[in-house]
């Protein structure tokens, strides 16, 4: 036995609080994520369609430009529930596109690198580790979906006056709430196809399939069942039903609104599923 | 201070990953020091350090570390660094980056983990690196790194995982030194690994595991005293070892004695060390003239061939 001289003094200073730490993680993530020129490009490409629609709205209640142009107020834009519903659609779009090239680094490479570990040891919980994961993609989406959403119904809403903005008060819940649990859903799915395969490029690319053939399959379970209930497969149809419901637009779906909620609680409690089956410190081999 | 709140205690702990065994009724005491965990692949090495630093649930039993149960992470890991056998790093991290992000992630603040950051990084030796990726350091550059991530916030244990593997001797020594002088400071230190001249070297006690089980602990002379099935083995430098042979055989306790192949040695196997020892005490006096006497099979080495023999060829 080793006498020990007993130099060594552990830390036994002040932390910072634990709840903030899972931050910590995203941080270095989103470095990470705009390091990429694809995703910058895309990122970027993806403000074109909320800057053209704020000039349409600049325009649109411009009487100078209206008279010059011979137009009447509502003959350049028409500001109600399509014209959210389109702009969210689109907006969506791009964050699904986003999604297809974020996703895959999440938790792949830690998982390739069996770095979990080093994050548990610190420590870091797996739900802390994964919601560290998740806010990279939740915040960099927010960017382009329910912020200048939110953004170009206040524009409209100071043009229009006070009372335009409580009338349609509906518009700002539904940019908010629709788009959040697009989020949601593309952030779950991201992860768990993440935590599932290793490769980048067959990640973004399953995540593309899931979306893709989720649709086709939803539409041949109605064809071949001829009932209307496979629309309940398929994420973005859920996401529609619910923004078509906040925006007062007729959809073509005939979901219930309750369906389409409880739809998207089952694809991301089967998300939080596989991230739980394989998110662990140690991958256990039977 | 009781003693469980300076030593690593298992209690009765097992492990079972479905129905396959991990660990099987482990109880240890590990003192400060360095303890080596030796065993052959799947033994339950691993198993036990993941148990002790929280990253497993045992199925039964109860563990604690310095007198905090691995179920309180937040207190267990102040006092625990851990260091897998894996090179596990972020991408794209630089050394520096690599140590600083992980104690921000433990909690300090930008300043406090600049200066640990630094101390770590200058303890391994990697100053001139630091800002260097990861990717492109040497293996002994990473196991170095990976050292001073798992001491960088100051635990009073640290839990190593094979850390030798794939070292070049050179490394080897850098690293064994860099552990020796953290266990002087009153580090307690497990290591597990298959090098077992190594862990003879560095060790302060060790841990045999086999298929599971603990089949001894200790100091590593003191389990060789008690495989009395095993005669010990004294290598004798000598002049004359024949004359020396014929003696020693009147004696009772001697049950082997070999000439070494150079003619100038004797290795005797005996049932009775210290009745053997004052034996050869009277031999000297009587004028037989002695080089050395050196226990030959007191080592790791030897309790692993003794007790594990025949699974997997030691290293």
């Amino acid at each position: 036995m080793a006498v020990h001289k007993r130099s060594y003094r552990a830390y036994e200073g002040a932390l910072t609080p634990r709840w903030s730490r899972f931050l910590i993680l995203t941080r270095y993530a989103a470095k990470g994520v705009f390091q990429s020129r694809i995703i910058t490009g895309l990122f970027v490409i993806s403000f074109f369609y909320p800057l053209l629609m704020i000039a349409g709205l600049y325009l649109n209640h411009n009487t100078q430009v209206l008279s010059m142009l011979k137009l009447a107020s509502d003959q350049i834009l028409v500001i109600n529930g399509t014209f959210f519903l389109v702009l969210m659609t689109v907006q969506a779009a791009f964050a699904f596109l986003m999604t297809a090239f974020i996703g895959p680094n999440m938790i792949a490479p830690d998982l390739a690198n069996n770095a979990l570990p080093l994050y548990f040891c610190r420590p870091l919980s797996r739900t802390e580790y994964v919601t560290g994961r998740a806010c990279v993609i939740f915040f960099v989406l927010s960017f382009i979906t329910w912020i200048p959403g939110l953004l170009i119904f206040a524009i409209e809403g100071t043009l229009s006056g006070p009372a335009w903005a409580w009338d349609h008060r509906n518009f700002a819940f539904g940019i908010f709430i629709g788009s959040v649990l697009w989020l949601l859903l593309l952030t779950l799915i991201a992860l768990a196809i993440s935590a599932w395969v290793r490769w980048k490029l067959i990640a973004g690319a399953l995540l593309l399939a899931v979306m893709f053939a989720s649709s086709g399959f939803a539409t041949a379970v109605n064809e071949i069942l001829r009932v209307k209930a496979g629309f309940y497969l398929d994420p973005a149809n859920l996401i529609a039903a619910i923004w078509a419901r906040f925006f007062d637009v007729p959809i073509h779906t005939e979901m219930s609104i309750t369906g389409a909620y409880a739809g998207i609680a089952v694809i991301c409690g089967f998300c939080v599923l596989l991230l739980s089956r394989k998110i662990r410190a140690f991958e256990v081999v039977k | 201070m009781s003693a469980d709140s300076q030593n690593i205690v298992f209690d009765n702990v097992s492990k079972f990953y479905g129905d396959v065994l991990g660990v099987n009724r482990v109880t240890l005491t590990i003192p400060p020091g360095i303890t080596s965990l030796v065993g052959p692949n799947g033994s339950g090495k691993t198993t036990l350090m993941n148990l002790m630093t929280g990253l497993l649930q045992p199925t039964r039993g109860t563990i604690g570390v310095l007198g905090v149960s691995p179920n309180h992470p937040e207190q267990l890991f102040r006092q625990l660094g851990y260091c897998t056998q894996f090179d596990s790093f972020p991408r794209g991290f630089t050394g520096y980056q690599f140590v600083y992000s992980f104690l921000r992630l433990y909690g300090c603040t930008h300043a406090e983990a600049e200066e640990f950051t630094w101390a770590a990084i200058e303890r391994v030796k990697l100053v001139e690196a630091a800002h260097r990726k990861i990717a492109g350091y040497s293996k002994g550059m990473r196991q170095r790194i990976k050292l001073a991530q798992s001491t960088c916030h100051g635990p009073s244990v640290l839990v190593l995982d094979e850390p030798l593997n794939g070292l070049d001797p050179l490394v080897r020594a850098e690293v064994i030194a860099l552990l020796r002088s953290l266990a002087e400071e009153g580090m307690h230190i497990i290591i597990s690994s298959h090098v077992l001249h190594e862990v003879d070297m560095i060790s302060d006690q060790v841990v045999l595991l086999s298929n599971g089980y603990v089949i001894a602990e200790g100091k590593i002379r003191g389990v060789r005293g008690e495989l009395d099935e095993q005669p010990m083995q004294v290598m004798i430098r000598c002049g004359k070892p024949a004359s020396l042979a014929a003696k020693v055989f009147e004696h009772d306790s001697v049950v082997e004695a070999r000439m070494h192949s150079d003619g100038k040695g004797l290795l005797v196997k005996t049932r009775d060390p210290d009745k053997f020892y004052l034996l050869l005490n009277q031999l000297a006096l009587n004028g037989i003239g002695l080089e050395s006497v050196v226990p030959a099979d007191d080592d790791v080495n030897s309790l692993y061939e003794y007790l594990i023999g025949g699974e997997e060829p030691a290293r």
